[in-house]
C-alpha cells in the first residue's frame, strides 16, 4: 500500500519527536459500519508510531470493546485519544481528536503527542488551580477542518 | 491545542475533542458551526468562535458553568 506519510514528513516528525519525554500511546476508536476514513485513519496512526518507540498504538472497536470506549469517554467514530503510558497503565488525559487529522491538523496531533509527553499543560497557575477545583464537569468541542 | 492543555488539568472532570467538521457535519451543524476553530462548551452552553488566547477561552467556561 502506498505510504500516507512521505520521507520529507518522516523526517520533520522525528525531529519533533526529539522532544518526547514520557511515552504516549494511541487509542484508535474505529466501527465497521459509517466510518469512510477508519481505514486510513489506522494507516496513518500505524505510520507515525513506527517513528519513535515512546509511542505506542492501540485499536478498539467501539462496539466490540465497548467497556474500553465507556472508560475513555468514546461516544462516536473514528476518535483517537491521546493518552500517557506509564509501563503497562494507560493514562487518561481527556484529550481526544474525532476524524482524521489531515492537513494543519496534523501538525495538532504531533503537538498534543508532546503535550501529553511532558505531562505538563504548560498553564499557568491561576488557570490550573481553577480548573482543579472544577465542580461540574467540562465538555470541550473544539470544530475544525483540515485545511 | 488549547482544549486539550486544559483537559489535561483535570481528565476526571474534563474531556477535550477536536471534532473534524466535515466528518460529522451532523454534530457541526447541531451547534451551528459557521467558522472554524469553532469551540462549543457543555453542549451549546458557551461558544468562542476562532482561536482566542487563553484569559478569554477560560472567561467563557467560567460563564457556561455558571
Amino acid at each position: 500500500m502506498e505510504k500516507l506519510l512521505n520521507e520529507q514528513v518522516i523526517s520533520q516528525v522525528k525531529q519533533a519527536f526529539a522532544q518526547m519525554k514520557e511515552p504516549v500511546q494511541l487509542l484508535l476508536f474505529t466501527s465497521r459500519e459509517n466510518c469512510d476514513y477508519c481505514a486510513e485513519i489506522r494507516q496513518l496512526l500505524e505510520e507515525l508510531v513506527a517513528v519513535d518507540d515512546k509511542l505506542g498504538l492501540t485499536i478498539y472497536d467501539i462496539q466490540d470493546n465497548a467497556d474500553v470506549a465507556a472508560q475513555f469517554n468514546v461516544d462516536k467514530s473514528p476518535i483517537i485519544v491521546v493518552a500517557a503510558r506509564d509501563g503497562d497503565q494507560v493514562i487518561n488525559y481527556g484529550v481526544q481528536y474525532a476524524g482524521i487529522p489531515s492537513g494543519h491538523e496534523f501538525g495538532v496531533l504531533i503537538n498534543d503527542i508532546l503535550l501529553i509527553s511532558g505531562r505538563d499543560s504548560g498553564l499557568s497557575e491561576a488557570v490550573r488551580d481553577f480548573l482543579k477545583h472544577l465542580e461540574k464537569p467540562l465538555h470541550l468541542q473544539v470544530f475544525v477542518t483540515p485545511t | 491545542m488549547l482544549a486539550h492543555q486544559i483537559a489535561m488539568e483535570n481528565p476526571a472532570m474534563i474531556r477535550a475533542e477536536g471534532v473534524e467538521a466535515t466528518e460529522f457535519p451532523d454534530l457541526a451543524n447541531q451547534f451551528n458551526v459557521r467558522g472554524v476553530p469553532q469551540t462549543v462548551i457543555n453542549a451549546g452552553g458557551g461558544m468562542v468562535v476562532g482561536a482566542v488566547p487563553e484569559p478569554n477561552l477560560i472567561a467563557e467556561i467560567k460563564r457556561a458553568l455558571n
